[in-house]
């Protein structure tokens, strides 16, 4: 019984005219775009400095400022009106301003009559852009002043190192969250159009007038997302390894033994949507909403640890967390399944109750 | 005309029919955004610090004590061996190490120099970077003290630090950036899915020949499809807004009258492009998988929301360009928080004028052609 | 059993909310015969057939369906019974040799049974030239007749077809009746909806139902004498004239 409807279940994924498309497309498209668009780098940042001094100093300082590689600068504007201009147009996030006795005051070693007027809508992107504003004011000051300035040495030594990522390389660590994205998108949002497709077509009528059982029902219509979801998972570290050189730390063997976890959430998830929908469209909508909260709550993109505390206790119910999480930590930090049993844990649960939960609420009669 | 308002009538009576459908549509957005608005942020605290050396030593409990304090940093954990921090990186126990050399004052004292050394978990090279910088300042800031009553740096630096103004949002609160990026995003995704699947699903059943026999213009088909839309996404507009500004406390400097125009052009051209998927998809599965799916991440990444995008590769720049979310998203944070006028979006409103109206355009012309 | 009646039903009824769909009905059917379920549409026939099948859980009823309590074992007279809905439900995306393996292997039949049931249907449908054509593709006689035989292919005790000849031609339907009594010959019952009155004729018993009761049952010979009239129309319109529901 079971290998006849799982034969089904196959032939009809493949031959449906977008299914097997989306298949393919999808993951190249989370490895080959994506990792390049994410960035929290903040770079370029539009600069427009009024310059009230008009010395060779303040021209040095502009100079420093610009080569610093950070900032692009838009203009020199003549007035602080035309700067505020520019920023309510949104051409310039950051504003620096001189002031006419600037030479005279550096030159007498008094404190700089300089201002920085930063764009704080986004909030650490402005605050970054003052930092480093700021460091190259310092910079300036130390390196014009090198000599009559004492540098005291330092007492306590302080040395940074990082481990997992040397070259502090942000796409690595995108990576792992991108596949865990492109599979949990798949396999949440192909089965819930799954059922209620058969719903639509009436041939779940056909079904439900034999004597087969409801979890092999269920169980046979979740399977082919394992299939799918080790596909996706092999052709994206396949993928990351070709285009990128970056290799899985752990084992892959735990990288499947989880995402074959995760996929009992988010089929189960998409199989009972599909239970409980009408029609496609709701189906969708349902699946949409949950796959967004899933993954803006999912600490993939902000931490967990910035959320206030009751958004920090609903994520405890997101699959993503725990997926996303694991995934991360095997594939970066090399995590055996010992280290990050927690993980397993709460998809083994949350997963459980879902298949229980698909295959009760699949009603044989109404 | 007469048969276009019969048209209009008949689609309004079939999408409010779907009473369940009605219900979510409209729920929906409203828990995302208050969901969203609360919960992304890029702040970066409650971070785990692990202190690695004598602990008895005075010195070392002196900076453990300054680091405990600062509001962002909590130390979990003390031990004496630097093999230990590799274990507690992978089981995710800690975020940082701060890592003393042996007896830390006493080296202080007599060689007037010591090491410490910050571990930082680099998989997550972007906080690990931001912690590092702030276990540093606390540090320095105990250098700092050390060296009173010889030269007086504290003072030096101090000239250094020119004042900063914050423009905008003084107090820094998130919510200012990430809750118009997510009624951009919300807004754009529901109104493309909802659309997506109408005309796909006349093709499916056959409805759509009666509709083509009949003396109407393509054009008013489509508006036709579209009107009963409009109107839920005005309501979607209308909570989301709402929420925003009394739950999410984002501020509203500028004018609603302006807010509510830009909001249709972009309703619109979200509308347009869920149209379009509706043509040119073949079967109800597709259109809906694409404006759900496919659209998803395209949006949420290329928006602008999280990632800048003048950060991204200058081909991905162009790809950003074409999201009408990151437009609308643009000028809603100048209205909405700026409180700019009319003149300084002009740029931003064509665009997304030209985008809606090409949309539609084609949707036109394929839609006599396709069918 | 005992009696030879392969369904007998006591005081069936179906409400959804204030409506009554099947209000009380009493009826049994013998083993073998080709039982007639006569109604105008929305007389309830396809509510009775869908609880009958398993398909749809009575607000109350008494009865046995193949030998098995219609409320406590639905699943077992699953076994037992073939079902063809009114709406066409086999897969489209798959071959028509590909849904006769389905269905046959859902029915636990095996592996070398299948294969020969799927040689045997499709050269008695003579359907040669179709077999690896995708179901959605054929034609809509084709495709009835194929529901047809895949609800038998576990050889059922009773098969329930559910207004089975709608929207086919003439030839159809008359090609369609052949089979049904070739069906009836092996033994199966047969139960069967129907809104056209000269496949009435074609019946052993038939009941009629109006409103969601049953009005008359009994051989088609029977009432036409009863109601002294030459056809099955007649009677029907004598029945159902003061239907409430249309």
């Amino acid at each position: 019984m079971w290998t006849y409807l799982l034969e089904k279940e196959f032939k009809q994924f493949f031959r449906d005219p977008g299914l097997p498309k989306m298949l393919i497309t999808f993951p190249l498209m989370m490895m080959l775009i994506f990792p390049f668009a994410v960035s929290m780098e903040i770079k370029n940042i539009n600069l427009v400095v009024v310059d009230n001094n008009q010395t060779v100093t303040s021209g040095r300082l502009i100079d420093k400022c610009v080569k610093s590689g950070y900032f692009r600068l838009v203009e020199k504007s003549p007035t602080p009106e035309r700067a505020q201009y520019l920023m309510d147009l949104n051409e310039a996030d950051a504003i620096l301003t001189i002031f006419s006795d600037f030479e005279k005051q550096f030159e007498a070693g008094n404190e700089l009559p300089v201002s920085i007027k930063v764009n704080t809508i986004n909030g650490s992107k402005g605050n970054i852009g003052a930092g480093y504003l700021s460091n190259c004011i310092r910079n300036f000051v130390k390196e014009e002043s090198a000599g009559e300035m004492a540098s005291a040495g330092s007492n306590i030594d302080v040395s940074t190192k990082f481990y997992y990522n040397k070259y502090m390389d942000y796409k690595v660590f995108m990576v792992p969250a991108l596949i865990a994205i492109a599979i949990t998108m798949i396999t949440g949002f192909f089965p819930a159009l799954n059922i209620v497709n058969e719903k639509e077509t009436g041939t779940i009528e056909q079904i439900n007038v034999t004597p087969i059982s409801k979890s092999v029902f269920i169980l046979c219509k979740l399977i082919p997302y394992w299939a799918v979801s080790f596909f996706v998972l092999s052709s994206c570290l396949i993928i990351a390894w070709i285009v990128f050189g970056y290799t899985c730390a752990g084992s892959i063997l735990t990288l499947f033994i989880f995402t074959a976890l995760h996929i009992m959430v988010t089929a189960g998830l998409g199989l009972l949507i599909s239970n409980y929908s009408d029609n496609a469209q709701q189906a969708m909508f349902i699946t949409w909403f949950f796959m967004m909260v899933f993954m803006l709550i999912s600490g993939i993109f902000t931490p967990i640890s910035s959320m206030p505390l009751w958004t920090q206790t609903i994520t405890y119910l997101n699959p993503l967390r725990y997926y996303a999480d694991a995934m991360r930590f095997i594939y970066l930090k090399g995590s055996t399944f010992a280290d990050i049993w927690y993980d397993a844990l709460g998809l083994f649960v949350i997963g459980s109750v879902m298949m229980g939960w698909t295959i009760l609420s699949y009603k044989k009669s109404k | 005309m007469k048969e276009f308002f019969k048209f209009v009538q008949k689609e309004f009576l079939h999408i409010f029919r779907d009473k369940r459908t009605i219900l979510i549509v409209l729920v929906m957005p409203v828990v995302q955004i208050i969901l969203f608005g609360f919960a992304i942020s890029t702040d970066i605290n409650n971070v785990r610090v692990d202190i690695v050396g004598d602990i008895r030593d005075n010195k070392v409990r002196e900076i453990a004590e300054r680091i405990d304090n600062n509001k962002y940093l909590d130390v979990v954990s003390e031990y004496e061996f630097v093999t230990m921090i590799n274990d507690r990186f992978r089981r995710g126990k800690s975020d940082v190490a701060v890592c003393f050399e042996q007896d830390f004052s006493k080296k202080l004292e007599k060689e007037n120099s010591a090491s410490v050394r910050i571990i930082g978990d680099g998989s997550d090279p972007n906080s690990a970077q931001v912690i590092a910088n702030y276990v540093m300042g606390i540090i320095n800031d105990e250098n700092l003290e050390l060296g009173q009553g010889g030269i007086d740096r504290g003072g030096e630096m101090e000239k250094m630090m020119p004042p900063v103004k914050y423009q905008y949002n003084p107090m820094m609160k998130s919510s200012y950036n990430f809750v118009p990026g997510v009624m951009g995003l919300i807004l754009m995704l529901i109104c493309s899915m909802m659309t997506a699947i109408s005309i796909v699903r006349e093709k499916e059943t056959g409805a759509m020949e009666l509709l083509l026999v009949s003396p109407v213009k393509p054009i008013w088909i489509i508006i036709s499809k579209a009107l009963p839309y409009m109107v839920l996404s005005a309501v979607n507009l209308v909570t989301i807004f709402l929420f925003s500004h009394y739950v999410l406390n984002v501020l509203v400097r500028g004018s609603l009258s302006l807010i509510a125009f830009v909001s249709f052009i972009f309703i619109l051209t979200s509308l347009a492009l869920g149209l379009l998927i509706s043509i040119m998809a073949s079967t109800q599965r597709v259109a809906l998988l694409i404006s759900g799916m496919g659209m998803m991440m395209p949006t949420m990444i290329f928006s602008g929301i999280i990632f800048p995008c003048e950060s991204m590769p200058v081909v991905l720049q162009y790809v950003s360009d074409i999201i009408p979310a990151k437009w609308y998203i643009i000028m809603i944070k100048k209205i909405m928080i700026e409180g700019v006028g009319i003149a300084y979006i002009l740029k931003e409103l064509s665009i997304l004028s030209l985008m809606a109206f090409i949309l539609l355009f084609t949707s036109v012309k394929l839609f006599k052609t396709r069918l | 059993m005992e009696n030879g009646n392969i369904i007998e039903v006591k005081g069936l009824t179906k409400k959804f909310g204030t409506f009554t769909a099947v209000d009380n009905i009493s009826f049994d059917v013998k083993k073998g015969e080709i039982f007639g379920f006569l109604g105008a549409n929305g007389a309830g026939k396809t509510t009775a057939m869908k609880i009958l099948c398993g398909l749809s859980k009575p607000t109350s009823c008494e009865g046995y369906v193949a030998g098995f309590d219609i409320n406590s074992e639905q699943e077992k007279i699953k076994h037992h019974i073939g079902y063809m809905s009114q709406k066409f439900s086999l897969y489209s995306d798959l071959k028509v040799w590909e849904n006769i393996r389905l269905f046959g292997g859902i029915y636990g039949l095996k592996r070398k049974d299948i294969a020969q049931r799927t040689e045997v249907i499709i050269k008695t449908l003579g359907m040669q030239d179709w077999k690896d054509s995708l179901v959605g593709t054929i034609p809509q006689g084709w495709k009835q007749k194929l529901a047809f035989s895949i609800a038998m292919i576990h050889e059922p005790q009773i098969v329930f077809l559910d207004e089975p000849t709608g929207g086919v031609d003439p030839e159809t339907r008359r090609k369609f009746w052949e089979m049904i009594y070739d069906a009836s010959e092996k033994g199966i019952t047969i139960f069967v909806t129907t809104h056209y009155m000269d496949e009435a004729e074609y019946c052993d018993r038939v009941s009629i139902m109006v409103d969601g009761r049953i009005e008359a049952i009994d051989s088609p010979k029977a009432l036409k004498e009863k109601y002294r009239v030459n056809n099955m129309d007649s009677v029907f319109r004598i029945l159902a004239g003061g239907a409430l529901r249309q």
